[in-house]
Parts: C-alpha cells; structure tokens; sequence
C-alpha cells in the first residue's frame, strides 16, 4: 500500500558478528537501492531503527553504525525476547526488516572543535559506537577524543576487535573496565564501575561534550561525575531506551511527561532530562 | 443496632483497635456502588451493602498496596467470602492478613439485611458450611446452559462466536475476578505466545474459554466478570459450566475448605481415569 | 430547515444504505447498546449511552498493518490495504465526535497513518446533540458542550419534543449525506428541544498547573486504589489512542497487526532488560491523567478528553475521571521542596 509508513524495507544480512555467547551484530544491506539512499538522506548518528523479523515482529534498536559508512546499517543486540531470538537465529544471507531511521540525532556539527568524551556501559557501546566511528570518520573536525567502557566481565566485551583497533589508533583515548571481580588473569584494562574510573582518569575543567550510554543505573551515577569534571548540563548527552512499538509518537509507549522518546529523543541532554519527571523514568 | 450499623461499628472499631489497617467495603455513588477503602475510624458510616454492590472486593487482595496494609477487613457477602476462603487455601492469603466482615446475600433478612459479624478465615469457612453450603447459581443461568447443551455442535457455536466476537480484550473480567491473581498472565508471556492478543475470533474463543478453564474449581459464582464486562458477554454462561462439571466429575465446590487442594493441581489414587494412576 | 421523524430513523438508515453507505447506529444488544453495522430490523436507540465510541470505526480494536508470505526463515512482503467502507456513523454524541480531532492530530503527527485517514476520509460523521445527560458526562469542563458541532459532517437536533430531528449539514460530506438520504429528510419547520444541562465539574486549564505541581503527590496512590489494572476505559474512550503491535500467523504467513493497548496495563512499559517504569497502579493511573489533560494538552494544543464520561460508566472498579479531576482540584499543592 503506498504510503503505509509501517512498512518496512527489506535488508539482507551481509555479515554477522558474535560479539559475546549472547550477543551478536549483524552488518544489513538494504535489498532496494532507492530504500537505502532514502534511508542515508534522513540518517545521523543517534537515531535509531525498528528490525524485524516477519512473524515474531519488530524491536527498537539503536543504529551501530554511522551515516559515513552508508552502503550498510548495523545492529547490535543482546538475546533477550521473542524478535531478539528470531533475530539472533538468522544466518547471513538471510533477510530482515528495516523501519526508520527514526528520532533525533547527536549534534555532533555542534561538536565540531572541541573535545568529545564518550562513556560507554555494557550494550551502551552500541549507539556510541556509531558516534565514535561518525568522529572518527572526520576526525580532523573534533578536538580530544575519549572513550571510556565498562562491563561486568571481561566476556561481556562488546566490540572486541574495534576496541583494539581505536587504542591503537593514536587520535583517540581509550579506557576499559571491568566490575570488580569481572577480571580475568589477562586483563590489563582498569577494574572498578564506569562512573568512578572516569572520574579517575578524565580530568577536571573539561569544556567539551559528553555522551554517556549504558544501564540506568549506570547513567544515573556518571551524570553527577560529569558535572563534577565540568560538563555543563546543556553538553551532557545520553540516550533512553523505553518499550517502544510504532517509533513514530503515535502507539503512546515511549511518552515521558510531555516528550516522546521516540520523537523528542532517543538523544537528551542532561538538562532535557532534569525536566522529565523522575518517576517516570 | 440494625445489620449495616452492626457492620459500620465492627468497621470503625477493628479500625480504632488496630485490628484492621483498611476496610475494604462499597459506598454509594449515585446509584452504584462503588468500593471504599477506609482507614479511619470515621469513614466507616459510608460503608453500604445491597443488591447493587456486584464487585467481588476480594480481588484487591492481590495489589500490593492493599497487601501493604494487612490486616484488611473485607466485606464479604457468601461468594466473596467463598473467594477469601480460596485465597488462603491456595496460599495467597493467611489467616490474620483479613478479617472477613461477614454479610448475607442481598435480601436475607427480609430486606434488613443479615450480618454475621467480624470473623476469622477459619470461622467464614465454618460459617459458609453450616449456613450457605447449598448456594447454587442462578436458574436462569442453569437454565440457559442447559438450552445451549441441547443446541447442536453448529448453533452452540453460532452462539459463542456471536458473544464471543464482542470482546474487545479489556481483561476487565481478569481484573475483577480474586481468582485471576498471576502476576503475568498467560495472555501477556510471549515466548511463546500461547494465545493471539488481538480481538480476533481466534484469540476471543482462546482467551474466554483458557480463563474459564483456569478457573475450573475456583470459581465461587460472585459473577463479578460478567458484572465487569464491559460488552455484556454472558461470561457465567462459561464459568457457571466448568463449575458445574468440577462439583460433578471431582465433587469440587470451591471456597469451603480451607485445606482444599485445587482441582487442577491435585489427583487422587481413586481417580475414575486410569492415566492419571 | 430540513427535518426527519424519530420513527422514520429506520427509513433514513435504509435510504442511506441503498446509496451505498455503511450504515453504523447505536443499536440494542442484549443488556446494552452499542455503536454497530446497522441492518435491515435492527432498532436504532438514540437516548442510550454506547458501551463504544466511533473510535471503533476510525481505529478498530485489531488491523493488519502489515502482511508477509512465509517460508522457512524467508519471506515475501505482500500488499495490504486499509478497509476504509463508505460509512456514516449515525447518532454520534458531540463529545465523541469532538473527540476525533484528538485521533486526526496523533495519526498524522508528522508521519500520516494511511489506515486512519483513509477510514476517516470514508467516513461521515452524524452527530446527534444530546436533550439528557447523567452524573458522569462532564463535556463541559473540557471545552465541549451538549451541542457542539465540532469534528461533525452533519448533526441532528431533538425537536418537537422529541418527535423529529433537525438536520444541520456542517460539510461537504454532510451534504452529501443529506442528498443521498433524498425523501426521508423533508422540508418543514420544528423548534429545537431543549439541550441537556451539564454542569461544569472542574476548570481544566487550573487542573493542567495542578498536574504540574503534583507529580509526587500521594493522592495518586488514593485515586488509584480502586483501579483494577483493566483496559476498560482506555479501550471504550474516543479520544485513547495507544496500540499494540504484534506478529501473528502460521508457518506459511503473518500478519502485522495493530491492537488496542492500554498504559493501564502492567506490562505496557516493561523493558526488557526487566526495568519497568510505571511498577504500580499509581503510577500508571497518573499517567493517564497527566497524558490526557497536561502532556497530551502541552504537545498538541488540545485536551486528550472530551468529557464522554463512558470510562466511569464502564469501569467495573467504578472509577471516575470527573471525581478524579475535582479531587486533585480540591487537594493542596504540594508542598514546595
């Protein structure tokens, strides 16, 4: 039906990665060459996109790769539900459904000439992961660039290869963590939760921007660390995660007070976020 | 003292003694009513029971925030006190959690109404023993089962894919039935996903009669789904049938044994079928 | 003015379907009356309150949105088409035909819903101004009124008693109701009945800065005891629009089906990851309230209620909107941190 904003493109899966036993990331193609550049006019780094698999359904996921690279979209997601599972059984070769891109993005033209701090906790890497390979991309326009990532244990790493690769790049700073307790005798990144290594490693009188990705929790214990380090509210950036369905604003799912995190977001700021009533988060 | 003052004093002096940290009860709003939820001493005089009052209040036992204020006193007319009873047989509820505030069916009493007084589990199920054990359902709903029984396959199906075609899923039966208590329902797992959640014909039939059934040997009768439906679909039709069959086939009649194993989660040596020995 | 009998509604019904229109009227079912396909013996029940809304009709309970042949783990997406009858929905009360102004705005929020609209574009709505009103309908509080014209095509006035109606046309459609309905709408004169008196309940711009103020308020957890959890009232409301969307079918193919939900319902915002915003009754029963007459309001300019009253009608819990609202105007503010 012409028109039908439910439907979805059709993507083949060009490449599948298992990033941990229960988490993989697919590298999509899209099926239609007209779907694909439509898909990349809309795209900037933050938004995100329904996946599909007909006949378990659709989930929110962010997008894990940026627009720079856009002969592909990636997804990366943990084994959780009933689309996940469809999703996580799919081979390469097999297809998938795409719906988006959807939400806002990362102001990342606003970024240009200054520092960039990237915080990043467990599945949290995915949409930062786009964002850092958007700078990276066109890295002579951003000033100091830093990530900082922290998982449970060692084997829930996310992006093992990558992260190797961006140490060794030189142009960005790369921490690693694990919880206490999470390390194995090989370990040679940092031990202790994200927010308190940032603290330990970032220093103080900061100017730039930061974007902290991650479990709630996590979000809710690096938001004070941030301000401490000198982020303004207005240059501290995140993402929610609700239960979403249509990703349009019109199923009501993802309505915070008076933002809806599929229209309004998923990308806040810190400011943004004081003004979201609390309990509804 | 007449029946309801009795029932007004018991209220507002259980909640004085702290004996009781909320009485759950009806009030009148407009020619409704409508529950009350009372914990001061004070707002026991709004307490009401009559014919009008259809919501079985036992099903509030299941919210946490009515749980949090254990004692609660309940009013609780034959059926609703059936429901308690059944609570605490499937362990939900434990003798001191509630005080039963015991009422007789709408019209006993000569239109005074018959109040039997503030009572433990152990004395409601006493006194539904020896004062309401024959409580039978409704003629006309008997009646009505009966004329479906004798329809052929084709029209009994007619009949229900009519009444059935109406639900829109609200769950308002679910929620307004004590027994209906699981934290997520059937209906809401999706891995798989046991029963379509659209109102659709399919998933109409599946989810009414998959209630019904799970309800077998628990319902006590208060008809307090059908009250609540917002359609007016004949759910007693339903309910009323399987109850039925469990006081047949397993001489279950739920609600007046405290230590009763449920229906479904229990088998006999004696049982009649031999799968099941 | 043109007129049509009470006693001829049957034969205006009749006229209508013979060109071509869906015929939708409350109609008696049992113990209730219903907004439903009229057909030929059906008796049309104008004075009852529906168990439903027009709603029904724009945005129906379960559609297919989507439609894949299956095969294996591949599949084939197929065409679907939204099934959007010529309709004229008959006897539409004015809070429930204000209340699609709500359903146009969320439906065509930037993204255009092509099922909503192309049942919309189909549909024409006649609405009916009301002589009665009962303890539950509060029109009035939320900028409606008993006689209001808004999100009409057409709308009949009780007159003579109750005897006839007058038939206002207010649109294109409505015209071409009118036209089609031929001999049965007459040329005469009538006086219009008197319209039903619905006392404002509360003032709903004082109740959208009270919301504000009172988001950690404990009366939300007061005015939600008694609400069971169901989706009764978000389901029978004109103007509650939140959906499902879900995949359903067999190993040859599936369909994509949108379904009314409710944020009334435990698991509406269950992440998951396990997390659930809104864990109790409270909290959900504040977020209905603060959607329809703040958050909603803040966004789209317009109230997400139109003082139908059916969610109080119907709640099995007997929880009232009305009451809900005077009662968070009654309290204080709350207290400054």
């Amino acid at each position: 039906m012409s028109g039908n904003l439910y439907e979805a493109s059709v993507m083949r899966i060009a490449a599948v990665r298992e990033e941990t036993p229960d988490t993989r990331t697919l590298r999509l193609e899209f099926a239609d060459e007209a779907a694909r550049a439509a898909f990349f006019r809309a795209y900037r780094v933050g938004m995100f996109g329904l996946y599909g698999a007909p006949g378990a359904g659709e989930c929110a996921l962010c997008i894990a790769s940026p627009p720079t690279r856009d002969r592909y979209v990636e997804c990366t997601f943990r084994r959780t539900g009933r689309v996940t599972a469809a999703l996580a059984d799919r081979e390469a070769e097999q297809r998938v459904t795409l719906r988006g891109p959807y939400g806002n993005a990362f102001p990342i033209e606003d970024w240009r000439g200054r520092d960039v701090l990237l915080v990043a906790g467990g599945m949290g890497l995915a949409p930062l992961r786009s964002v850092l390979w958007n700078l990276l991309d066109r890295r002579k326009e951003f000033g100091a660039i830093a990530l900082a990532y922290g998982v449970r244990t060692a084997a829930d790493l996310v992006y093992k290869d990558e992260l190797a690769e961006w140490a060794k790049r030189g142009d960005v700073k790369v921490t690693t963590t694990v919880d206490p307790g999470g390390e194995t005798s090989e370990w040679r990144g940092k031990v202790g939760l994200v927010p308190a290594v940032v603290e330990e490693t970032v220093p103080p009188n900061q100017k730039g921007v930061a974007a902290v990705c991650g479990p709630l929790v996590m979000i809710k214990f690096a938001m004070p660390v941030l301000t401490r380090l000198g982020f303004a509210a207005k240059d501290i950036f995140t993402t929610l995660e609700n239960r979403m369905k249509c990703g349009v604003g019109h199923c009501g799912r993802c309505n915070i007070g008076g933002v809806y995190v599929c229209r309004d977001g998923p990308v806040f700021t810190l400011e943004q976020l004081r003004k979201m009533p609390a309990g509804d988060l | 003292m007449n029946a309801l003052e009795t029932l007004r004093a018991d209220a507002a002096r259980l909640l004085r003694e702290g004996r009781a940290k909320v009485v759950i009860g009806y009030r009148t709003r407009g020619k409704e009513r409508a529950p009350v939820f009372i914990t001061d001493a004070s707002g026991a005089g709004s307490l009401v029971y009559d014919a009008a009052c259809r919501q079985n209040l036992a099903a509030y036992l299941r919210k946490p925030e009515v749980r949090a204020r254990r004692p609660a006193a309940v009013v609780a007319s034959p059926p609703v006190m059936r429901s308690l009873v059944l609570l605490a047989a499937e362990s939900q509820i434990g003798e001191g959690d509630v005080v039963v505030l015991a009422v007789g069916p709408p019209g006993e009493g000569g239109g005074e109404g018959v109040y039997h007084g503030a009572l433990t589990l152990a004395e409601t199920a006493r006194l539904l023993k020896e004062k309401y054990a024959l409580l039978a359902p409704r003629p006309e709903v008997l009646d009505r089962i009966k004329s479906l029984a004798a329809m052929s396959a084709e029209e009994r199906a007619a009949f229900w894919s009519e009444a059935l075609a109406k639900c829109t899923r609200c769950y308002a039966c679910r929620a307004a039935c004590p027994a209906c208590y699981c934290t997520v329902c059937i209906v809401e797992k999706n891995v798989p996903q046991w029963i379509s959640t659209a109102a659709r014909p399919h998933g109409n039939y599946a989810w009414n009669l998959i209630r019904a059934f799970h309800a077998a040997g628990r319902c006590t009768g208060c008809e307090a789904c059908e009250a609540a439906c917002p359609q007016g679909i004949p759910l007693m039709l339903l309910n009323v049938l399987v109850a039925e069959e469990a006081a047949e086939a397993f001489g279950i009649k739920a609600g007046y044994d405290l230590d009763a194993e449920p229906l479904i989660g229990s088998w006999s040596a004696d049982d009649e079928e031999d799968f099941i020995r | 003015m043109k007129i049509v009998d009470v006693d001829k509604l049957s034969d205006l019904a009749a006229a209508l379907a013979a060109k071509g229109y869906r015929i939708v009227a409350p109609v008696r079912d049992g113990d209730v009356v219903r907004l439903k396909q009229w057909k030929r013996g059906d008796e049309i029940d104008l004075d009852a309150f529906t168990v439903n809304s027009v709603k029904d009709f724009l945005m129906p309970a379960s559609e297919v949105i989507g439609r894949y042949a299956l095969d294996g783990d591949d599949f084939a997406p197929e065409a679907v088409a939204a099934e959007a009858p010529k309709t004229v929905v008959l006897g539409v009360r004015p809070c429930d035909a204000a209340a699609l102004a709500v359903l146009d705005a969320v439906f065509n929020w930037d993204y255009a819903d092509a099922f909503y609209n192309a049942r919309r574009a189909a549909t024409t709505i006649a609405a009916l101004a009301c002589r009665q009103a009962d303890e539950q309908c509060f029109c009035t509080s939320v900028g409606g009124a008993p006689d209001s014209t808004a999100g009409a095509d057409a709308i009949l006035r009780p007159a003579d008693g109750g005897k006839r109606f007058i038939v206002e046309t207010l649109s294109e459609k409505g015209e071409a109701l009118v036209a089609a309905a031929g001999e049965v709408v007459q040329e005469g004169e009538a006086a219009a009945d008197a319209v039903a008196e619905v006392p404002v309940r509360f003032d709903a711009a004082a109740l959208a800065a009270r919301l504000a103020e009172n988001f950690e308020s404990p009366l939300w957890q007061t005015l939600s005891l008694a609400c069971l959890g169901c989706g009764a009232c978000a389901y029978a409301c004109p103007t509650c629009h939140c959906f499902d969307i879900q995949d359903e079918g067999t190993r040859r193919e599936s369909v994509r089906l949108r379904n009314w939900d409710s944020c009334g319902f435990g698991l509406f915002t269950q992440h998951a990851g396990g997390h659930n915003p809104r864990p109790d009754q409270a909290a959900r029963w504040r977020q209905r309230v603060m959607h329809k007459f703040l958050y909603f309001a803040e966004r789209f300019g317009r109230l997400a209620c139109s003082g139908c009253g059916r969610c109080a009608r119907l709640c099995p819990a007997h929880v009232s909107m009305a009451e809900s609202c005077a009662a968070l105007m009654a309290a204080r503010k709350a207290a400054k941190r």
